[in-house]
């Protein structure tokens, strides 16, 4: 259902954003044309409301902001001028480009975030100052459930808070968990809280256990702060507006504060002063009970309870009233030396309930959920509230169906009898006391344990349901898999391929040891059947795997436009061979070198109009990307008609840079020339452009493509353009290799792809030059490398002649060749490589290993590491 | 997508919202859950569709063009024609303030968008006390 619904959104947004564009244009004609401001400002909260279904983020903050200026341009706060329209149109331009990228690949661009920011920074900075004041009217924190933490808090700080609260303070606990990325919005959690002033007793905890070391994600908020203030409620608001969901405050009265703890201390020893106390409390004989207490505190250990009971007696009495019932309590702890419940306020100091009382979850509606509890609780405060005459009866039906809905199922019949005579009761007097009665009696039915979630949480903002909502109902005719299900069958499916190879060694054992032809033949013959099973699982397996190279094509199309009119060139993409499949690791590793290289074709390739045409080219070049299949690879080709690679400037740049020397920039060929392109550390532009990259060369594509075991080739004419050619293999699952003896008849693999050619050379045609050796190979000189050497094995010593062959692979690393010498040569085959992994996975020089048919382990070297 | 049939006596919600991507996403998401869905896209027709035929529940956007939802409820809750039907506002204001309008303007329930999809079947079968 989701893609029809992004369908329609993205349609919706289309008509919202040219609907809020001709209005902005009216708006700027007449800044006094009230219905363009409200066409305007509805346009973009319908897009807010439709945009909140989807995951984006970026787009949302944007909108929200968007929204903001237009609201306080509607309520006057704002004047309109240019420069916000400018800004509004920007906006809404870039919610178009989204509504491309959504449209065209399901998601926004990769650097939508920082733009979303951008823009919404700029678009912030129009609002006025007190905007967020305003703004508070609008949205106010939650209601903090429960603080039950405030005896976490040290006394003193306790004290100094409670002194503030009974002169005349109105004390607030505030809990504020921060989003989870807030360090990449640039939020400072503490910053912020610590504007809070002033502020009681900070307690900054995790809101769930720490993780393992080895989990810890530093740049992950899970911090909880607590604290009280006396700071008024709407400023706290104010400080918190970005942030407003995730704080919640309450009122608290200064008795809940009171908590007396200490060391006990043995016997009543005090009861003299207890009766004093009690004697004075009589009399309401304030001053002489502060002396009393104060004389006793004197003598009283600090650690001690009663040394706890003296000072928040003292703390009491220092209130310009102190409350009686206060001090009783203070005094009763005295007496019993343990705590006794502190009773709320009841002289002149205002205090509110902590909290709306949650109800019971322990009778017959402990069945009911926390939301149905909470539909029940809203009916409860629609009934409490004064209603007009006119709409008595009709709301008082609405809630009397609503709630009885609600119950229906839940409670006995005789409740939701029970329940429509106390409606019916209450429509007969006009007054709702009936109703809210029997309503309060079936919510308070047996109040047990709070429950946890109260009006406040339920009236926050969901969470996005996007995501759940696609999973639930995606429709069932495909099947979702996990990709690492598909590599367990792939692996299971190289090792039967694997194994199978020991089917014709059976065979052979049969017919040799066991003198059996027949046998040896009916092995050979379920072997083929084997064989042909096994291909064909395989290549079902790759087919599932497989995606066409449209996936990551479809993007350029739209780059190449955007990128191409931006540099003011003029440039025709061509796209062949778009259905051509690969492995979809390969697939999704494509996707940055081409735009790299893509990106470098619009810089620096292709030339300016004017300039194409001076020379006699067609004013729009082309660009002309080609996929095709050639025999285990795949093969994309980019070519553009542009200036081409001049290898005049490639030696001078490369020269310049200090790449090699001057004397042998002079001595390379041009396509050796234009190859320096792939260097590490070249790159031609002389400064960096915003569209070919941040500064990167070729060297990486190169990387990225040698690393899923590709290679990249580029060809160039100077004055007709310049091709690149990717190579990949069509899969990375399985890996081609050759085996090789080395170090003392040990068997070693080395990927296919990194071999050029095998050659085997009599020792007398190894050259030295200094202490290293090399051979001629069709005029080039090839240093040689022995194998065994780099494994760390001395090589046997040789005497003998010159005419003896030694068995040389020439591997190709990095674009040049070097020859190894090996023992022997050995057959080449299919294999599933595993990576190292546990104690072993530091180990450099191997790519990993695979099992041979025979249960033999070969070790697969990884030769760039090795050389 | 098949549509579920729908049973004999389902539940039938009014959805008035002018947002065509939020009645396509009540729809599919009631509809999936077994309700009767209308769709009204302003005030003035939410406020006709209601008094015209008999609806289980009221979905009811804010801010809306010609008559917004606190107006549109008023307006139902004035009307002797259309006795009690439960009312469910939506909106993107996330107050408290917001609620107690919503409640004094005669809806039964408050809920802040974005809605999860889960949220709104749940609200809107305990509303109309229905086992669907």
């Amino acid at each position: 259902m989701t893609t029809p619904l992004l369908l329609r959104f993205v349609s919706e947004a289309r008509d919202l954003l040219q609907f809020a564009a001709s209005g902005l244009l009216a708006l700027e004609r007449n800044p006094r044309d009230e219905a363009a401001i409200n066409d305007v400002f509805r346009s973009v909260h319908t897009l807010k409301g439709s945009v909140g279904l989807f995951d984006f983020p970026a787009f949302t903050k944007l909108v929200h902001a968007g929204e903001d200026v237009l609201s306080a341009v509607r309520a006057g706060q704002l004047p309109i001028s240019s420069e916000i329209v400018d800004l509004l149109l920007d906006a809404l331009d870039q919610f178009g480009a989204w509504l491309d990228d959504i449209e065209g690949r399901r998601g926004l661009s990769d650097g939508a975030d920082g733009l979303s920011r951008d823009l919404t920074a700029a678009l912030r900075a129009l609002l006025p100052d007190d905007f967020g004041a305003a703004a508070t009217t609008a949205r106010s924190a939650g209601e903090l459930a429960s603080v039950d933490w405030l005896p976490d808090i040290s006394e003193a700080e306790r004290l100094e808070a409670f002194r503030a609260a009974t002169s005349g303070s109105q004390l607030l606990a505030i809990e504020y968990s921060p989003a989870e990325d807030c360090f990449f919005s640039g939020e400072d959690p503490v910053n912020l809280f610590r504007q809070v002033r002033p502020l009681y007793g900070l307690i900054i905890e995790p809101r769930e256990p720490w993780p393992a070391p080895e989990a810890f994600d530093p740049y992950r908020c899970v911090l909880r702060f607590r604290a009280l203030t006396a700071a008024p409620r709407a400023e706290v608001e104010g400080l918190f507006r970005y942030v407003i969901e995730q704080i919640s405050v309450v009122p608290v009265g200064p008795e809940t504060l009171i908590a007396v703890a200490g060391e006990p201390n043995g016997g009543p020893v005090y009861g003299d002063f207890v009766a004093d106390a009690l004697a004075l409390l009589a009399a309401s004989d304030w001053e002489g009970l502060r002396r009393s207490v104060s004389a006793l505190h004197e003598l009283t250990g600090r650690h001690l309870f009663v040394a706890s009971a003296l000072r928040w007696l003292e703390a009491v009495l220092g209130a310009p009233a102190p409350d009686s019932g206060w001090v009783g309590a203070l005094i009763d702890c005295i007496a019993q030396g343990s705590s006794v419940p502190v009773p709320p306020c009841n002289s002149g100091i205002s205090t509110t309930p902590a909290t709306k009382q949650p109800h019971s979850v322990t009778g017959p509606l402990a069945r009911l959920s926390a939301l149905a509890r909470d539909i029940l609780d809203g009916q409860r405060v629609i009934l409490e509230m004064a209603a007009e005459s006119t709409t008595f009866a009709s709301r008082l039906t609405a809630v009397g169906c609503t709630a009885a809905n609600v119950l229906r199922g839940v409670v006995r019949q005789s409740d939701l009898e029970a329940w429509g005579s106390a409606v019916e009761a209450s429509l007969a007097d006009g007054t709702p006391v009936a109703a809210l009665a029997e309503l309060e009696r079936l919510l308070n039915a047996s109040t047990g344990a709070p429950s946890e979630v109260t009006a406040a949480d339920a009236l926050r903002p969901e969470p996005t349901g996007t995501q759940t909502q696609e999973q639930r109902q995606a429709p069932a005719r495909v099947l979702k898999v996990d990709q690492a299900k598909v590599d367990a069958l792939m692996n299971l499916i190289g090792e039967l391929v694997v194994s199978k190879n020991s089917l014709p060694f059976l065979a052979k054992r049969a017919e040799e040891v066991h003198g059996s032809r027949e046998m040896g033949r009916e092995i050979k013959d379920v072997y083929g059947v084997i064989d042909r099973l096994a291909q064909d699982m395989q290549a079902a397996i790759m087919a599932v795997r497989m995606l066409p190279v449209s996936e990551v094509l479809d993007r350029f199309p739209r780059l190449v436009r955007d990128v191409a009119r931006k540099l003011g060139k003029r440039v025709e993409l061509v796209i062949e061979g778009e259905e051509t499949a690969a492995d979809k690791n390969i697939i999704e590793m494509l996707g940055d070198p081409l735009l790299h290289i893509i990106r470098n074709s619009l810089d620096h390739g292709i030339e300016m109009p004017e300039e194409r045409e001076a020379t006699g080219k067609p004013p729009d070049a082309s660009v002309r990307i080609k996929a095709f299949q050639e025999g285990d690879q795949v093969v994309i080709e980019v070519a553009d008609d542009g200036r081409g690679i001049d290898p005049e400037r490639i030696r001078a740049v490369a020269v310049a840079k200090g790449l090699i020397d001057e004397e042998r920039a002079s001595r390379l060929t041009d396509q050796e020339a234009v190859n320096l392109v792939f260097a590490a550390g070249f790159s031609t532009a002389a400064k960096v452009s915003d569209l070919s990259g941040r500064g990167v060369g070729m060297d990486v594509v190169v990387t990225t493509v040698e690393k899923a075991g590709g290679s990249v080739s580029l060809t160039s004419v100077k004055g007709q353009g310049t091709s690149v050619r990717l190579g990949l293999p069509l899969s990375m699952a399985v890996t081609r290799v050759m085996m090789v003896e080395a170090a003392g008849g040990n068997l070693f693999g080395i990927p296919m792809d990194q071999i050029a050619e095998t050659v085997r050379i009599a020792r007398g045609q190894v050259r030295r030059i200094k202490q290293a050796e090399t051979f001629v190979l069709r005029n080039a000189v090839v240093p040689l490398v022995r194998l065994d050497r780099l494994l760390g094995v001395e090589p046997p010593l040789w005497f003998g002649d010159a005419d003896q062959e030694e068995a040389v692979l020439v591997v190709r690393i990095g674009g040049s060749l070097t020859g190894l010498v090996v023992d022997h040569f050995r057959e080449g085959m299919d294999i599933i490589l595993k990576p190292f992994d546990g104690i072993l996975s530091d180990i450099s020089g191997y790519a990993g290993t695979a099992l041979l048919g025979d249960g033999r382990v070969l070790l697969v070297l990884n030769l760039k590491e090795l050389l | 997508m098949t549509k579920p049939a729908i049973p004999i006596k389902a539940p039938r919600v009014l959805v008035v919202d002018d947002g065509i991507t939020m009645r396509l996403y009540y729809r599919t998401v009631l509809e999936a859950a077994g309700f009767v869905v209308e769709e009204a896209t302003n005030g003035v027709e939410g406020y006709e569709k209601a008094l015209a035929q008999r609806f289980d529940l009221l979905i009811v956007d804010i801010n809306m063009p010609k008559m917004d939802g606190y107006s549109m409820l008023r307006a139902i809750r004035r009307d002797a024609a259309v006795q009690g039907v439960p009312a469910l506002t939506i909106s993107t204001e996330a107050g408290q303030a917001d609620a107690i309008k919503a409640y004094e303007s005669g809806a039964n329930y408050y809920l802040v968008k974005p809605v999860a999809p889960e949220t709104l079947t749940d609200v809107a079968r305990l509303m109309t006390g229905s086992g669907v």
